[in-house]
């Protein structure tokens, strides 16, 4: 039944942008060439001779580019909730996703569907395959260390939109939450060790922002082993944090009534 | 003139009341900022290991640029063009036609009001926070030039923005493009990076675009010394250079006004 739900929204999804085709086409534009503007950086940087001690460019390019591929799948799946519900608790019309048959939470993600993230999918792709003919190719226990940690990524990105969303429903009609995300996770698109050990251990074991790019694209460098797939724990306790927070915050939602 | 300004005061004053109820939502700076620029102090100070200076900058000049680059873009911040593009597509356009001040003005008197709430919510507390917690040298070397020079920035970026807002006359749904131009604007007129970190060909183009003086020029303006492109100007000559920037986009923006404005239809109008 939640399958047929997600193919009628995802068709409804793109018959809408359909309708505004060139601006569909400018937005997914748009995002690749947002997405790129950080590894711009990288590049300007690497090209003026500086560099990330320990990181050769390619390297340091990658962790850029999972970064954007496991926003690529998140955005598109998850953070539109968090828009969603900027829109629905201002305007006042939350209400309609309460009366629906559904659990609240998959309405708000589900509605939040946006096709034009798949951008980030592709910029994400490109940097990652540009990355890779960089350096010598990652082993099989690499990639599965990878796509476990990626998974972790993902999951956490999920997170991050449950929190920011349910903030919402308090701090009512802030677009400014995006600000806050930007902000708290560029610190995940770069080496992880060019941070002091304090915030290291911060963005690793209390905001484990690591986990989004560093973390994996340390494992498909063959740089963490397979210890690393501890970063597997935090990322479930986190999400599973965001479902109770959400859910809290969904209770203090007082719609029109007061 | 004296009408003039009184309009314009009230405007503000409206706006700067209207968005103190607000003012959670800009206050949002205080975390925003420090926090972007702490990301800043850590790359940097990574890649400037082995480095006394990279494309004419050092480490605290550097920072210096950063903080005062974010500095600028709280008092500059504009959404001239989200807002008249709105305006458009909702039709509200109308009831600015028929009032007896041309609209760009109205949007003017709006930023002004906006951003002088910016001035004690988002600039002086950020100000401090990067003097007295990162301990960034934040004191313009020339205080009159710099001033002006942000002054000129200001008008830029709310012109340049208001372009942008125009092209929903022509367009049905202009945000994508809106969207990837602010974005473009923004790399070039060195948000992002110095623009002397890119090639030497797309400076000499950066140079002739309005964008540096958004951002770029004003910031080595504050910061005592201007270069571009291998270009060496004095403060007096890089602000001068930014009020002819500034005159002709002006000039562009009347032109592109008087043309939208000739194209508007509503209903009674």
């Amino acid at each position: 039944m939640r399958e047929s739900l997600l193919a009628a929204v995802l068709r409804t999804k793109f018959a809408e942008q359909m309708a505004y085709r060139s601006h569909f086409i400018i937005s997914v534009i748009m995002l690749i060439i947002g997405d790129l503007v950080v590894p711009l950086i990288t590049l300007l940087v690497y090209k003026s001779g500086a560099s990330f001690p320990g990181w050769t460019m390619h390297e340091a390019l990658l962790i850029q580019a999972v970064f954007a591929l496991s926003k690529g799948v998140a955005f598109p799946f998850f953070f539109g909730m968090v828009g969603t519900t900027l829109g629905h608790v201002r305007e006042g019309t939350f209400d309609l996703l309460l009366l629906r048959p559904r659990p609240v939470m998959l309405m708000a993600m589900i509605t939040g569907f946006d096709p034009d993230d798949f951008g980030r999918l592709f910029s994400g792709a490109v940097l990652f395959v540009y990355a890779l003919s960089g350096m010598s190719m990652p082993g099989g226990g690499a990639w599965l260390q990878f796509g476990l940690l990626f998974l972790a990524s993902v999951t956490m990105l999920c997170a991050v939109s449950l929190f920011l969303s349910g903030m919402l429903f308090r701090w009512v009609g802030s677009s400014r939450v995006f600000d806050i995300f930007d902000a708290f996770t560029s610190f995940g698109m770069y080496p992880g060790t060019i941070f002091s050990k304090s915030l290291q251990n911060i963005l690793t074991y209390v905001l484990p922002i690591g986990l989004i790019a560093f973390v994996p694209a340390e494992a498909l460098l063959g740089r963490s082993g397979w210890a690393g797939l501890w970063a597997v724990l935090p990322a479930a306790g986190f999400l599973l944090l965001g479902m109770v927070y959400w859910n809290r915050m969904l209770r203090g939602y007082t719609s029109a009534g007061g | 003139m004296r009408r003039l300004t009184a309009v314009i005061s009230a405007i503000g004053f409206a706006t700067y009341k209207e968005w103190a109820a607000f003012r959670s939502h800009m206050a949002a700076s205080l975390l925003v900022g420090p926090v972007m620029f702490l990301v800043q102090v850590f790359i940097w100070k990574a890649i400037y290991e082995g480095h006394d200076t990279l494309n004419g900058l050092t480490y605290q000049q550097m920072l210096t640029y950063y903080g005062v680059a974010s500095l600028i873009h709280y008092i500059s911040f504009d959404f001239a063009d989200w807002n008249l593009q709105m305006l458009v597509r909702s039709g509200k356009f109308v009831t600015f036609a028929l009032r007896p001040l041309p609209h760009w003005l109205f949007a003017l008197a709006q930023k002004i009001g906006h951003r002088s709430l910016a001035l004690w919510v988002e600039v002086l507390p950020v100000l401090l926070l990067f003097i007295f917690v990162f301990g960034v040298n934040l004191q313009p070397a020339a205080p009159g030039w710099a001033l002006l020079s942000i002054l000129f920035s200001f008008l830029m970026n709310f012109m340049v923005n208001y372009c942008v807002g125009l092209t929903a006359f022509w367009l049905i749904r202009a945000e994508g493009i809106r969207r990837v131009f602010l974005l473009l604007k923004d790399i070039c007129a060195g948000v992002f990076i110095p623009l002397s970190f890119f090639p030497e060909v797309l400076q000499k183009i950066l140079f002739f675009l309005p964008f540096q003086f958004i951002t770029y020029l004003p910031t080595r303006v504050y910061g005592g010394e201007y270069e571009l492109a291998g270009i060496h100007l004095s403060l007096a000559q890089a602000v001068g250079l930014q009020a002819v920037a500034v005159a002709v986009t002006a000039l562009a923006m009347a032109l592109l006004y008087n043309a939208a404005m000739r194209r508007f239809t509503g209903v009674g109008v």
